[in-house]
């Protein structure tokens, strides 16, 4: 008979070992005492994450900036805890970041609310199968405010990517300068750390398998290596590409890819989307730039190139202000097709429509099947995906099982 | 051709199994008794049955032919390891009772692969486990797993 709450401790701790998302983490030590009992729980595994305020040394923006603080926002795909319900057409996942108590969009930092009125307070999240899709660092100036009660209340966005590796007793970051420079932290320095003088500006940063990489804006990809105690490394493991705007980096099914996001600068065509500017306060200078079209690179390390990706097959590329992620149309249990990017872009934010919902939340979608770019509401099954709340959220199965119960 | 010794193994179900001592000594701990001479008779392994060890040596054999792609052994392993969670479950104890490392790393991949993106509820279904938590852990784990919205 097997007991597998009976195995061995050291069983245990190595299966636990094999589960990659904190998500998974949490659950493992939540099926039975033994397996809880066995496995310490992981430090930094808490939303809202606790991290200290990080120095100004070495890479002071303003004067008046005190420090960085450090943020972590999980992204997760849920999915209707009654899976027998497989027909009904509503039961496509639905993609959340949170932020403390706040719902954000997923591509972006702007919140979305306010939130349907029979939205639960508290959300049991054991209750539904969940994918951690990837987990979101962001940093914020804090001023010093001396009656401030919080630092939570003080920050502007420092908006370049953020890539963090958690170690044993702290932390190490990688992000860009606002000059483009690559600049690390490990938990316990006093300054940051730039670690490569003579470059180009970079424009991606990613954190995969526990190794740094970033991407500067011609497409040169570089391994970041970053030993305790010695001076960081930069090993090139793909040369350059040119070709678009600005580049990312993104992990899908085990590979580094690299999206490269091509805009133009001019009148604006006859969508019309150029209502809303209040919706990005900080993009203004943005404005004219429309993204036109993305090509997609995976890396291939022996040959130390990109290699260009024509067809994505089911897979789905996120691409965000601060994260990037993939999701298989198989995972999302949706209508959407795969062979596509979600990109998002304040282009695509449209005033309330009659309904009084936001239709297009600043997210675009871009087929690599045919080219066609345009905003998330044109294409089906896209933007259902992020708002509104499908309404088996709304509606949790454990509270209709009491009230059945109740004859109610 | 080298001469290739033939080891007598014992499972608990007093089973007799003769495997070349080259696939054998993927177990460590066989390794170690060849090593210290300690193999005249068959080698009791009275902690693996006899369908266990069926299992174990299907595994081992597999892993040492030679001329096999990694796709041809990504693709053994994968069928190797669909079995019933119980199966599983004998197959782990034995491989570490063995201390076949690399065997039980892919037996705790699977079982990892089967916990992943589930609920705690859907995990304990699928292994047949039994919630035995003190109503002080499970209001704590309530706690964890409790999302708070403004």
């Amino acid at each position: 008979m097997a007991e597998w709450s009976q195995l061995p401790r050291e069983l245990i701790d190595l299966i636990s070992k094999h589960l990659l998302t904190e998500i998974d983490f949490l659950r493992f030590r939540s099926v039975c005492s033994s397996w809880r009992s066995s496995v310490p729980p992981k430090p930094y595994l808490s939303s809202p994450s606790r991290f200290p305020i990080l120095p100004n040394d070495g890479i002071s923006i303003t004067e008046n900036s005190w420090g960085f603080r450090l943020s972590k926002s999980p992204l997760y795909l849920l999915h209707s805890p009654n899976q027998t319900t497989s027909s009904n057409k509503n039961n496509h996942g639905w993609i959340v970041k949170l932020d403390r108590e706040n719902l954000l969009n997923p591509l972006s930092r702007s919140q979305f609310k306010p939130l349907p009125l029979n939205f639960p307070k508290i959300l049991d999240s054991s209750n539904y199968p969940i994918l951690e899709l990837c987990q979101e660092y962001t940093l914020q100036f804090i001023k010093y405010r001396p009656m401030a009660n919080s630092i939570a209340d003080a920050g502007n966005l420092y908006m370049e990517k953020v890539a963090v590796r958690l170690e044993k007793d702290g932390f190490v970051l990688l992000t860009i300068h606002v000059s483009g420079k690559l600049v690390m932290y490990r938990s316990g320095d006093i300054k940051w750390e730039i670690v490569d003088e003579l470059s180009l500006p970079y424009d991606d940063v990613i954190m995969k398998d526990g190794n740094f990489y970033a991407v500067d804006n011609t497409g040169k990809g570089v391994l970041v290596k970053l030993s305790c105690g010695e001076t960081p490394e930069l090993e090139v493991v793909a040369n350059s590409v040119f070709g678009g705007d600005k580049k990312f980096l993104m992990e899908s099914c085990g590979d580094l890819l690299m999206v490269d996001k091509y805009l133009s600068i001019g009148p604006e065509d006859d969508l019309g989307y150029n209502e809303n500017v209040e919706f990005y306060e900080e993009f203004d200078s943005y404005m004219s730039e429309r993204t036109v079209k993305f090509k997609v690179y995976k890396l291939d390390g022996d040959m130390q190139r990109w290699v260009e990706v024509t067809k994505l097959e089911d897979r789905m590329l996120f691409v965000g202000d601060n994260c990037t992620f993939s999701v298989l149309v198989s995972e999302l249990d949706s209508r959407c097709k795969g062979n596509c990017i979600l990109f998002a872009d304040q282009n695509f934010c449209s005033t309330e429509d009659s309904g009084g919902l936001w239709k297009n939340h600043g997210i675009g979608v871009f087929s690599l099947e045919n080219g066609s770019i345009g905003p998330v509401s044109s294409f089906r099954g896209y933007a259902e995906l992020f708002w509104p709340p499908p309404p088996w959220i709304c509606s949790p199965q454990p509270i209709d099982a009491e009230l059945n119960e109740l004859k109610i | 051709m080298s001469s290739t010794k033939l080891l007598t193994l014992k499972t608990s179900d007093g089973e007799e199994f003769k495997l070349d001592e080259a696939v054998a000594v993927k177990s460590q701990a066989i390794k170690n008794m060849v090593e210290d001479d300690c193999v005249s008779n068959a080698i009791p392994l009275p902690n693996v049955d006899s369908k266990t060890m069926t299992k174990v040596i299907e595994y081992w054999k597999k892993h040492s032919e030679e001329g096999v792609s990694k796709d041809q052994l990504n693709d053994f392993d994968k069928g190797f390891l669909e079995v019933h969670h119980s199966v599983l479950y004998d197959l782990l104890l034995a491989a570490n009772y063995l201390n076949d490392k690399e065997l039980v790393d892919v037996i705790c991949q699977e079982v990892a692969d089967r916990i992943k993106g589930k609920t705690p509820e859907e995990i304990r279904k699928e292994f047949d486990i039994k919630n035995d938590f003190t109503p002080e852990e499970e209001e704590k784990i309530r706690q964890e797993n409790a999302w708070a919205f403004d």
